[in-house]
């Protein structure tokens, strides 16, 4: 456990890294940024919270087997994804250009940039981001198993 | 133009600086923090050569995660270097 | 002795990467052909990709598009290698655990 300091700027920086991560995981097929970039933000977000608080704590907050299933449940949909276009050929993308959801038709050149487009590409950004976030999140985890606890600090 | 090549050099320059100070320092956790900063200036580097993608991957991992598992390392094990 | 060839070895990385950054035309110079930084000499996929990305995917970032569609494969074999890393850091981990446990009794 760190100083008070340290804890109480990560209790206030932890929600907004979180943000961030989900913006540029819901934004991944807009702007710069995608699955792996966003979950690799929301990892830095525990990880902050596992350097600055106490760690048995943190091992009580958040749970491996939460974070092992996120990892398995984004690589499954990941692969679902791409395996429903099968008909065509692995990896088409079934839902662009189609009018369903995700399925606003872009024409080239320059647009403010619609929510709404781009087919199976958001499903996919938020699946790996989900893997990504399970995968570095169980890997930090796993390293605080080994850390000893440091018992000398006054607060 | 020219303004942004000198800002070039210098975060070239910075990169060779923080990576000798990362082996130079007897500290470990001086060199965590400067392995921080040397990607910080790799990504600041990636984002002058218009690749925005690759420099919020080495902002997010290089700079976030990777430094915060050092300093875990570092806990968990003794926090100056000793000669074997 | 060991320092004095680090620092050779830091002075020439050093130099590479200045003269590349300071003196960037002739990096891409290929039969007389005179290519500025960053601008590759066949550019037929970047202007497919460019031209079609958008009406054939509907994503603004062309890169998005490429690595989730275009190069799908790619992608599942970035996400195969971080699976199997986690695997193995699980593997790793645990198994000294269950040992230090089992001094400890």
């Amino acid at each position: 456990m760190m100083s008070k300091i340290v804890r109480t700027q990560a209790s206030f920086l932890y929600t907004f890294i979180l943000i961030f991560g989900f913006y540029i995981v819901a934004h991944g097929h807009l702007t710069p940024g995608g699955g792996f970039q966003g979950g690799a933000v929301i990892a830095t977000g525990i990880a902050l919270i596992a350097v600055a608080f106490n760690f048995s704590n943190v091992k009580r907050w958040i749970k491996k087997t939460h974070l092992t299933a996120a990892e398995g449940i984004g690589l499954l949909t990941f692969l679902i994804t791409a395996l429903i276009g099968i008909g065509t050929s692995f990896f088409y993308n079934w839902l662009a250009n189609s009018g369903l959801i995700f399925g606003q038709r872009v024409s080239y050149g320059v647009n403010p940039g619609y929510l709404n487009t781009a087919g199976t590409l958001p499903v996919m950004n938020l699946a790996v981001g989900i893997e990504v976030f399970g995968g570095l999140g169980v890997i930090i985890l796993y390293m605080l198993n080994y850390v000893k606890e440091v018992r000398n600090d006054a607060s | 133009m020219i303004l942004e090549e000198i800002l070039q050099v210098l975060i070239l320059i910075g990169l060779i600086i923080s990576g000798y100070l990362a082996i130079k320092f007897r500290d470990l956790l001086a060199c965590a923090i400067a392995l921080g900063i040397f990607s910080f200036l790799l990504s600041l580097e990636f984002y002058i050569l218009q690749a925005p993608d690759v420099a919020i991957a080495e902002a997010g991992i290089g700079a976030g995660l990777t430094t915060a598992i050092f300093i875990l390392a570092i806990r968990g094990t003794s926090r100056w270097e000793v000669e074997e | 002795m060991r320092n004095a060839l680090l620092c050779v070895a830091l002075l020439v990385v050093l130099g590479c990467l200045l003269y590349v950054s300071v003196n960037p035309g002739d990096f891409g110079v290929s039969r007389g052909e005179h290519l500025a930084f960053g601008e590759p000499k066949y550019t037929d996929m970047d202007d497919y990709f460019i031209h079609n990305g958008q009406n054939q995917t509907g994503a603004n970032n062309i890169v998005t598009s490429i690595v989730f569609d275009y190069r799908g494969y790619d992608t599942i074999g970035e996400a195969s290698v971080l699976f199997t890393a986690v695997l193995g850091v699980g593997v790793a981990l645990r198994e000294l655990r269950k040992r230090r446990d089992k001094n400890d009794e």
